[in-house]
């Protein structure tokens, strides 16, 4: 493999100036401005090494997001960003791995994906950007589109229910699950904190604006639709509005009441659920390595001799 | 009793699928090798598990080409076949694939239940005007057989091979128990060994001819192994960390060696949701920096194709093996095709660039890997290793591979691995689109990568100029081994009325047919490419030196449509190449049907 020596600077803090390339191409007012923020917080507050720091995705708007990092990464094809991560930590476990995904790129196109993603169980920080609709090819309707809401492929009004984000992944068994918004700048970067700390494949669900295609998708100035889950072992909710809404107390082991928060009209916000002793397949795929009898190189042809 | 002696015969034995065709095959291959034999062994394998037996479908077995000389390819004709029953026999037939002189060994037990149907086949025998030889297995293997649910007919049927075919009974019981001894009970297996035995005595009663093929000494080790396991090895020792598949016939076998084998030498194997997610972690892999590969077959093939524009758009190396099978769609899952070509060519959309490497057989098999990983990495674009059905089954005695043990880098490449490609190592430095291509863990290398064009900086950029020169550079990539590979394989003169072309797997027939086209004054000559794509710059050169320019090829072609190879030294020569034999059958190519076509391209 090439491995180019780049001149080594010396060891300075990370700032969230350093993490910045380009101006990011995202609308005025995007939701995305605010996740990636988000995430940069945690990386500076974290100081992790931005050598050590990949950031994955998919296509689509939130696809552009690792171009915006300067860490390593990977704006990959449509809804593939989880076998590009796997692979990732299947060669390197060390490093730091971030999947960013859209609700098309995640539950639609990289479905199949998301399953085996969560079923493996690997190392990574899965942030789902949820707009609620596909944007980058001028809003159609997505897996998560609200149930009549007009769209350019579903004029009359989007003909289904959406797909509910949290009820699938606690059903596929997902062993950490939270759900945060763009514009709750402290409980999202705390919710990467969890995501990060936690043993396996964290599910973070981000409500994300969109202000051109669809301005209502989430009333960020009213507060009261959504709640905060709050418990010891959970996300702190957000110290801003927390006072402005109601906090519930959920313990994050309890699965049955998981699910019941994640099917409620009503959003919730914070951690809904964690396991972290759900096995992991990358590990157990190191571990194979590990323990395999060590066979001589040079001997590889014998057991084939006649 | 007749003593025939051949230098080369070949035999076929035909069962229902599930009751140990190929078991048998195996053994005899093994006796066969042990007295110093050279086999070639060709399984038929129907594509579902167990279909109905005495159904068409059902027909399983193994064909054996035995010669005193080393053989390259399954060969012409068949000279005897064994049949379990009629039906069998029937269905193989229509493949038209025996001598005429060719003996029929038919079981006549299932004859009393079936009158009618036997009575039509042996009819059908005797316009074919082939000499059937009946006969019933006797009552007390019969017995046996039932008792063992139908399972020992197979060494029933290997005793009597063995005996027609001069083996030594010892050996050849020394070969059952080192393939059957840990698997079954004592008791079982003696049951099994007097069948054998008893199919052994029957022949010599009832059956009054044997063959025998001469033996040789053979220098130095010698290994016995077929095209995906020697792959599979190949790959181990290319220095791969990552396996990363999904199953499908006929490449899953490559996945199953790895599964046992590849943690012992610090290997993981991973078995993916689907095809696309297991090309992609093998492009994550190898982005990461450790070097990955993915094998599949057409279908799973078509479903890779947007990662594999992705890896030539984001500059990341990426080794795909495609066991070619008969398309299109599902087509024929056991049956060997050579038809992927243009898709590997063409598949992705977009101009992306990239290495077609084919495998003629189980040397190639094994060396391929080696030279895939060398020019995925320097030119770090996709390199697809094409091997199909029957190179992947077909088991063949080699002298045993010298290693290469490439752990470190691929410039430790061996220079017999060009050579065998009929290529050079690459001359100079090769020019990316961007000029850093770290891997992440270095530091302060970072950068990002994507399917987007980008500048030299590995920006997202839009611009016409700089679109235009990351094709060029991409393009150029594939130039500077364009102008590294040398005259490819050829066979016979080197200017003549007639040049066959082919690439992958018909090496051995093209060799065979052109050597006996020179023993039957058939003016031909012939030519193999191992590297597929690019082309050598000399071929437009080469070709004027022959009257007509004919491709052999495993995949469909007619007067209006030339066949994919066809179409492409066509399209690369601007030469009149026509498809010779361009037979979908899903059968090899034969090299007499080869000959005799060369003969009325000829008229």
């Amino acid at each position: 493999m090439t491995t180019d020596t780049i001149s080594k600077p010396a060891p300075t803090p990370i700032t969230i100036k350093e993490l910045n390339t380009e101006n990011p191409r995202w609308c005025a007012g995007c939701g995305d401005f605010g996740i990636i923020m988000g995430l940069k917080r945690f990386i500076v507050e974290r100081q992790l090494s931005p050598s050590q720091t990949v950031n994955v995705s998919g296509i689509g708007c939130s696809g552009r997001a690792p171009n915006y990092f300067n860490t390593y990464g990977v704006h990959s094809i449509h809804g593939r960003a989880i076998p590009i991560a796997l692979g990732i930590a299947l060669a390197q476990p060390g490093l730091n791995l971030f999947v960013h995904s859209g609700d098309g790129d995640a539950l639609s196109i990289g479905g199949n994906h998301l399953i085996h993603g969560i079923n493996k169980n690997f190392k990574c920080v899965f942030l789902m950007y949820d707009n609620e609709v596909y944007a980058l090819t001028k809003n159609q309707t997505s897996p998560t589109t609200r149930h009549e809401h007009p769209t350019n492929t579903q004029p009359q009004g989007t003909f289904l229910n959406p797909l509910n984000p949290i009820t699938l992944v606690l059903g596929l068994g997902a062993s950490f699950v939270a759900s945060t918004a763009d514009w709750i700048p402290d409980h999202l970067t705390n919710t990467m904190k969890a995501a990060f700390d936690h043993p396996g494949f964290a599910f973070v669900h981000i409500s994300q604006r969109c202000p051109h295609f669809d301005p209502n998708n989430f009333d960020h100035k009213n507060s009261s639709w959504f709640s905060f889950l709050k418990h010891p072992n959970g996300i702190e909710p957000d110290r801003r509005l927390a006072a402005k809404t109601e906090t519930v107390e959920h313990d994050p082991s309890n699965l049955t009441q998981a699910f019941s928060y994640g099917a409620a009209d009503r959003r919730y916000f914070g951690l809904f659920f964690q396991n972290k002793d759900k096995p992991r397949y990358d590990n157990i795929l190191h571990n194979l390595v590990e323990k395999a009898p060590k066979k001589d190189p040079s001997k590889i042809l014998d057991s084939y001799l006649i | 009793m007749s003593l025939e002696k051949r230098p080369v015969t070949r035999f076929e034995l035909l069962m229902d699928a599930g009751y140990g065709a190929q078991k048998a095959g195996d053994i005899l291959l093994g006796a066969f090798v042990g007295m110093g034999q050279y086999v070639y062994v060709e399984p038929m394998i129907p594509a579902e598990i167990s279909p109905p037996a005495r159904s068409r479908a059902a027909l399983s077995g193994v064909i054996i080409r035995l010669a005193d000389f080393d053989v390259t390819n399954i060969g012409n004709d068949t000279d005897l076949i064994l049949a379990a029953h009629e039906v069998v026999l029937d269905r193989r037939l229509d493949d038209r694939e025996f001598n005429a002189n060719a003996k029929i060994l038919l079981d006549m037990g299932d004859q009393e239940d079936n009158p009618e149907s036997y009575e039509m086949v042996l009819k059908r025998c005797t316009k074919l005007s082939l000499s059937v030889i009946p006969f019933n297995v006797d009552a007390e293997s019969r017995t046996l057989i039932k008792e063992l649910g139908g399972k020992g007919q197979n060494l029933y049927y290997l005793g009597m091979l063995s005996f027609i075919y001069n083996m030594d009974e010892e050996i050849v019981k020394k070969e059952i128990l080192k393939t059957f001894g840990k698997k079954l009970k004592e008791d079982i297996m003696a049951k099994n060994i007097t069948l054998y035995h008893n199919g052994y005595q029957l022949a010599k009663e009832k059956v009054f001819f044997r063959v025998e093929v001469q033996c040789h000494e053979r220098p130095g080790q010698q290994i016995l192994i077929d095209g995906n396991t020697s792959m599979s090895l190949g790959l181990i020792d290319a220095g791969f960390k990552l396996f990363s598949g999904y199953p499908i016939t006929p490449a899953s076998s490559i996945m199953h060696t790895l599964a046992k084998n590849f943690p012992s030498y610090g290997g993981l194997v991973h078995q993916a949701e689907d095809e696309i997610a297991a090309i992609g972690a093998a492009v994550g892999s190898y982005y990461a920096g450790k070097p990955a590969v993915t094998a599949t077959s057409g279908p799973g093939l078509s479903l890779k194709q947007e990662f594999i524009g992705f890896a030539s758009a984001a500059e990341i190396p990426l080794v795909v093996i495609d066991v070619q099978r008969a398309g299109p769609s599902t087509g024929m899952p056991t049956k060997t095709e050579q038809s992927d070509l243009l898709a590997a060519l063409c598949g992705s959309h977009g101009d992306y660039a990239k290495i077609i490497l084919s495998v003629s057989n189980v040397i190639d098999c094994f060396y391929a890997p080696h030279l895939a990983r060398y020019l995925a990495e320097k030119l770090r674009v996709p390199v697809f290793i094409l091997s199909d059905f029957q190179t992947a089954n077909s088991y063949k005695v080699v002298a045993k591979f010298k290693l290469a043990q490439m752990n470190g880098g691929v410039d430790d490449i061996p220079d017999f691995v060009f050579e065998r490609f009929h290529m050079k190592r690459l001359a100079g430095p090769v020019q990316m689109v961007r000029t850093l291509q770290t891997v992440p863990g270095t530091e302060g290398g970072m950068r990002r990568i994507t399917g987007l064009n980008t500048d030299e900086q590995g920006k997202i950029n839009y611009f016409s100029d700089h679109h235009q020169r990351s094709h060029a550079v991409r393009n150029e990539k594939i130039h500077q081994v364009r102008r590294v590979l040398t005259l490819p394989e050829m066979f016979g003169k080197d200017t003549n009325e007639v040049l066959i072309v082919g690439w992958g797997s018909s090496r051995g027939a093209i060799e065979e047919a052109i050597s006996l086209c020179e023993k039957n004054g058939v003016p031909a000559s012939g030519m193999h490419l191992r590297v597929v794509y690019p082309l050598p710059l000399m071929l437009k050169d080469v070709f004027t030196k022959y009257k007509k320019v004919m491709t052999v090829e495993v995949a469909f072609g007619d007067p209006l449509k030339p066949s994919p190879l066809a179409l492409l030294l066509r399209s690369e020569t601007l030469t009149d190449v026509r498809p010779l034999v361009a037979d979908a059958t899903g059968r090899p190519l034969r090299p007499r049907i080869i000959m005799n076509k060369i003969q009325e391209a000829l008229k």
